[in-house]
């Protein structure tokens, strides 16, 4: 039998060819990989939050935490979608026109993911009209925005226009954070939402849309 | 006071005719400012602006680029230019040993030597430095460097996953660093009064990486290269951005750095009073001027009460006014002016 506790550390210590092992071995002896996700992986994730809000885990924890958790994701994900499984939402993420920084909003994927999220992550220096296109193809409820430079948060709000101007920002939250950004940035572009970490982005996205 | 006394003054612990100023910007910035203010140099715009902006200077390159990639730098980085509302910035176009895995690898790879700079030309420049200005040389920033060779996140994760590998490689990086900072303080013939020594250690809410990390991968080289420094009377001026504050014990006891820079005060853990407290007698506080919310997006009036909080704040402690890291097109020429004129009117001793 799968030592699913063995996976759950995996994913906690960040040891990525044990998690995709430990998963692999559990799917091969008939594992319901959503059963997977929902009992080991969130529950590891949640906590790999929660050592990053007590300052027990920083940046590199949180990423070798988070190739752990893509490496069993890569397993369970083509046989969750054969079953037509719907994930708790769906998610467009991106750094926006004219940044090239990606380390937070990669970040701010691997925790929705690791939280049950899909995400369509649109990478870095992302037009407003590709945002705009991706929520319509993909049907997701929310998108997520991120920046670095003083110089570039402003594309944010050109999103939120594209948006508005494509009528769809009446079915998306939008989401936003990154160095420069605050809540009252937030406020000022109508974004619904703003977190300055990437734990606290999963809290803010589950609850705008429980909303 | 000239410049350069102003901040001998500083180091010395003695008192300085008022609060010294420096100034970090973009090329954009700068060329906007010259413009408005009818400056045809930095120098003059210095002149203008009263700034006591420190003068770099290093030995020039003679090879400009890496013996396998003639589009690289000589690390073997590439650049591309991506631009942004007002400006360019150079972001890396590729990470060389992206694909490692051993250090084997690392070993068959072509580094730089310490032998491919110029020292003659640079004892020329350093002949010709300005007397007022003080000079600056010598510039140790090596997990940065290992972010563009290797990726940003992959080189975060090699510090817990790769340690070994992350090891060799900085060991390196430190060894051309170490050689061209002994051979340049040496050919500064004592002219060379700072030295500037960084790694962004501080996230926007706490540090990037924990406190062993740090202590593990970054201290001991920065120490070495701090007591190469100060082996020649250069003063140790020290970055990193963002949320540092528990670092900043280790910073002063085993780095022993005099100037630390930019102070982003609106961080977790980084209010200046408490900073003034606790290491005020030990260290020199450079920046402190707010470049992510005050100055690029706050009203003339904020910068000017930014200014005036910073005076009354830093009052007992040895404080250099300037902008947390390079002012962006954003903030306005007018908005620039202010903070120093106001710092000129209020900062007199």
């Amino acid at each position: 039998m799968a030592d699913l506790q063995k996976l759950h550390d995996a994913i906690l210590n960040g040891n990525f060819k044990i998690a995709r092992d430990v998963t692999q071995q559990a799917l091969d002896e008939g594992a319901d990989p959503a059963v997977l996700v929902h009992d080991t992986m969130i529950p590891a994730m949640n906590e790999v939050g929660r050592r990053y809000e007590a300052n027990e885990y920083f940046v590199p924890e949180l990423l070798i935490a988070a190739r752990a958790m893509k490496a069993s994701l890569e397993l369970i994900r083509p046989l969750l979608a054969a079953r037509g499984a719907e994930p708790v939402a769906r998610v467009v993420i991106g750094t926006v026109q004219g940044d090239l920084h990606d380390i937070g909003k990669n970040l701010v994927a691997a925790m929705l993911e690791g939280a049950g999220f899909e995400v369509v992550d649109l990478g870095v220096d992302v037009p407003p009209e590709k945002f705009a296109a991706a929520v319509q193809e993909k049907n997701a409820s929310m998108v997520a925005l991120s920046a670095l430079l003083t110089t570039t948060m402003y594309s944010m709000k050109a999103v939120i226009e594209k948006l508005n101007s494509s009528g769809l920002r009446g079915k998306v939250k939008v989401i936003i954070g990154g160095a420069p950004v605050t809540q009252k940035y937030a406020d000022e572009i109508g974004a619904d939402g703003y977190s300055n970490n990437a734990n606290a982005a999963v809290a803010l996205a589950r609850k705008l849309l429980a909303a | 006071m000239t410049p350069r006394e102003r901040w001998l003054a500083l180091f010395a612990g003695e008192k300085t005719d008022r609060i010294p100023t420096d100034y970090w910007a973009t090329d954009e910035v700068t060329a906007r400012l010259c413009r408005d203010l009818c400056c045809k140099s930095l120098e003059e715009l210095y002149t203008r602006l009263q700034i006591d902006g420190i003068f770099a200077i290093d030995p020039p390159r003679t090879a400009l680029h890496h013996s396998d990639d003639p589009e690289a730098d000589i690390w073997g980085v590439r650049r591309t230019p991506v631009n942004y509302d007002g400006g360019v910035y150079e972001e890396f176009a590729n990470h060389p040993l992206a694909h490692m895995t051993s250090v084997d690898e690392l070993d068959a790879y072509a580094w730089p030597s310490a032998d491919d700079h110029d020292y003659e030309a640079y004892r020329a420049m350093i002949r010709q430095a300005p007397g007022h200005r003080l000079i600056r040389s010598g510039n140790f920033e090596p997990f940065l460097l290992y972010c563009a060779l290797r990726g940003m996140e992959l080189a975060m994760m090699d510090l817990v996953a790769n340690p070994d590998f992350a090891t060799a490689a900085l060991d390196r990086i430190f060894a051309y660093y170490y050689e061209l900072a002994g051979r340049t303080f040496e050919a500064g013939g004592g002219r060379i009064e700072v030295t500037y020594i960084a790694e962004d250690l501080g996230g926007q809410t706490s540090l990037l990486m924990s406190l062993p990390l740090i202590r593990r991968f970054f201290l001991p080289r920065q120490r070495q290269m701090a007591d190469l420094a100060k082996g020649f009377g250069i003063r140790i001026f020290y970055h990193t951005d963002g949320a540092a504050r528990s670092v900043i014990p280790d910073l002063i006891s085993v780095t022993g750095i005099d100037v630390l820079n930019p102070i982003q005060w609106r961080c977790p853990g980084m209010d200046r009073e408490g900073l003034v407290r606790n290491f005020g007698d030990s260290i020199i506080f450079h920046g402190a001027m707010d470049n992510q919310q005050t100055l690029p997006f706050g009203t003339v009036d904020d910068v000017r009460r930014e200014v005036l909080e910073n005076v009354e704040i830093f009052r007992n402690a040895r404080w250099v006014c300037a902008p947390c890291h390079n002012l962006q097109p954003v903030t306005s020429t007018e908005k620039i002016v202010t903070l120093y004129d106001t710092i000129h009117r209020y900062g007199t001793r």
